[in-house]
């Protein structure tokens, strides 16, 4: 039996998904010239949807987890230089005053032409990610292989201060092994599902300001809007299943995004627990001495020894033992 | 079963994991478990029992001990003492059900839900030799008469060979400690040791406190046995003190308000720069609705578990 065990549930974990998901926002906006040239963007989104499931097999799947757009808007602009014509004065002699005739100027304003369209209705992304933990032992004695490409992948994260350098000392690593990860960057099923829902309930909401009666038919549309997702949706289902069962994604892209995050998920560790552990910190000490003179007293630290992580259709269970 | 059938988040620790540590600590805070006069700066081999130090202790050079006033003569005339050490050689920890040590007669099996605590203490006490005694008697009595005749108004004479005051070598010291005389403890060849096993058991249980409205985790002790103390008298005079000084000076200290159990994950994703729109929290499960022991001490583990609530928001 282990010294320690700490378990979590997957009912836990699926209501902290959903507090999670309901709290991440996102919004960023940017403008740049060129030249005579202006590009820009303003994008805000959020997640909805989505569910988390442990399985037996010692992994995790986050499920059809969509990335909605509040905003996506790019711009684009153009200035073009200012042309004038007319001005100046013929100057009259006195009395006569001076003929000045009118100046006409286009393309005076900065930019000319400009174009912000906002896709967000138009853009929707759908991802499925299914993943196990996987506990590996950073052992600081070895020195890192001649070809070490995830030393170069932690040199740069390190220099952007995205993580923390690795340390001096031995650590326990938990990393987050991708079994798979579809990402689905227009997912036209949510698209056309939200066109129709939105375009709709427009229509029923002008015709029918207020009452039951348009209630009940704004629940009518927004389950046909459901069905039509649901339908739409089919091919993916059948991708997601196939990627599942053969724990590979299917796709170029997804292909490509699936290595990526092998390669993060191999390198980078999600969690570490240093060996020693420190239970006691430093201390510095005036009543270890009758003459008060105060005394650094060292941390105590305690073996960490089988550190491990599973995951079965109920729970995740981490454990370890306390070393002699 | 699934360690979660009953709770959210479950957590455990085995009474070896707990005794293990508690080596750990022994061996690297040496000086929260021996206690000794200065003396024993030079003279470690005179303690009753050898304990082991890790070797960051020795290059930090930290103290082995905790350094205490030697044990004063009652009734000398000067503040003259013995040297001494005490020392906690030992403790241990057993869950339910009993199997790390032997409990006492006394105490009879370890039932359901109790714990069980094994300290070995021992205790060194130097004894001065005759020839010692012999020599300082004279000083001793001149030293009396030398101060009944400043009594009755005669000349201050200082007596040789008796140092009164201690000098502490640090210069980090403050003034009032430098006036306050230090007891000077007589030298020592060696100690007479003796030896205690101090057996206890206990529980927890949660419980109200008159005149707070709160729910408060308590840990009661049930019972204590000190072993082979003679006259039986005496052993019952000292378990009874120290049952006494546990229960209503030591453990009503330890006694937890269920609020301070509550983690507020919500603060601490907060603190990981992400606002959370609902309030999550952790907290022990109830007691019996949800779980018939919290903590639970069974299978040589304690157990807590707990649930995650959450509140607020849409």
């Amino acid at each position: 039996m282990a010294d320690l065990t700490v378990a979590v549930s997957e009912s836990a974990f699926q209501r902290l998904f959903v507090v999670l998901r309901d709290s991440i926002r996102w919004e960023a906006q940017d403008m740049t010239n060129f030249g005579p040239f202006t590009a820009g963007y303003h994008v805000k989104g959020h997640l909805e949807g989505g569910s988390v499931d442990f399985r037996a097999d010692n992994s995790v799947l986050i499920d059809e987890l969509d990335v909605r757009w509040d905003k996506f808007e790019f711009t684009l602009g153009l200035d073009i230089p200012e042309i004038c014509v007319g001005g100046g004065c013929i100057n009259m002699p006195w009395p006569i005053p001076d003929i000045c005739l009118p100046r006409w100027c286009v393309f005076s304003a900065n930019p000319d032409i400009s174009i912000s369209p906002d896709l967000a209705a138009f853009v929707a992304q759908e991802l499925s990610v299914a993943g196990r933990p996987v506990v590996r032992y950073y052992d600081a004695s070895i020195p890192p292989p001649v070809i070490d490409p995830c030393g170069f992948l932690r040199d740069i994260l390190v220099d952007n201060s995205i993580i923390d350098p690795f340390p001096d000392h031995n650590q326990w690593h938990i990393h987050l092994n991708p079994d798979f990860i579809d990402l689905d960057l227009f997912d036209f099923a949510d698209i056309v599902g939200n066109l129709i829902e939105n375009a709709l309930t427009a229509a029923v909401t002008a015709l029918l300001p207020g009452g039951w009666v348009r209630d009940l038919i704004l629940a009518i549309i927004g389950g046909i809007a459901d069905f039509i997702r649901w339908l739409l949706d089919i091919p993916d289902e059948i991708d997601e299943w196939l990627s599942d069962l053969f724990n590979i994604s299917f796709g170029l892209g997804d292909l490509l995004i699936q290595l990526i995050g092998e390669f993060f998920g191999a390198c980078v560790p999600l969690i570490r627990v240093d060996d020693p552990l420190e239970v006691l910190g430093k201390e510095i000490s005036t009543s270890v001495l009758l003459s008060g003179s105060p005394v650094e007293l060292v941390a105590v630290t305690v073996p960490v020894r089988s550190l491990s992580v599973y995951v079965d259709n109920v729970e995740m269970v981490v454990q370890a033992d306390i070393g002699g | 079963m699934p360690f979660t059938d009953r709770s959210d988040l479950f957590g455990a620790v085995h009474e070896d994991g707990i005794n293990r540590l508690v080596r750990h600590i022994m061996r690297q805070r040496p000086s929260l478990f021996n206690y000794a006069t200065p003396f024993f700066h030079n003279n470690a081999e005179l303690f009753c029992v050898k304990f082991e130090v890790d070797d960051k202790v020795l290059k930090a050079k930290n103290p082995l001990f905790t350094e205490q006033e030697p044990l004063p003569i009652l009734g000398a005339p000067v503040p003259i003492g013995l040297n001494f050490c005490l020392q906690l050689t030992d403790a241990q920890l057993d869950f339910h059900p009993g199997n790390v040590f032997g409990l006492p007669p006394e105490l009879g099996r370890l039932a359901d839900q109790r714990f069980a605590l094994r300290l070995k203490g021992c205790m060194g006490i130097d004894c001065p030799p005759k020839e010692l005694i012999d020599e300082l008697l004279p000083l001793i009595e001149r030293y009396l008469v030398a101060q009944q005749q400043l009594a009755i108004g005669e000349t201050k004479e200082r007596v040789p060979g008796i140092s009164t005051h201690y000098t502490p070598p640090s210069s980090a010291f403050d003034n009032r400690e430098r006036e306050r005389p230090r007891t000077v403890a007589l030298p020592t060849r060696s100690l007479i040791c003796f030896c205690l096993e101090l057996y206890a058991v206990g529980h927890f249980e949660w419980g109200t406190v008159p005149g707070s409205q709160q729910i408060w985790l308590k840990t009661r002790l049930d019972g204590l046995e000190i072993v082979d103390i003679e006259p039986k008298d005496m052993e019952s005079a000292i378990e009874c003190y120290l049952t006494t000084v546990l229960k209503l000076g030591i453990l009503p200290r330890l006694i937890i308000p269920l609020e301070k159990m509550v983690l507020d994950i919500s603060k601490e994703f907060q603190e990981m720069g992400l606002t959370l729109g609902r309030t999550v929290t952790l907290q022990p499960s109830a007691v019996p609705a949800d779980v018939p022991n919290n903590p639970a001490v069974e299978e040589d583990q304690i157990k807590a578990f707990l649930k995650l609530t959450v509140t607020g928001g849409a």
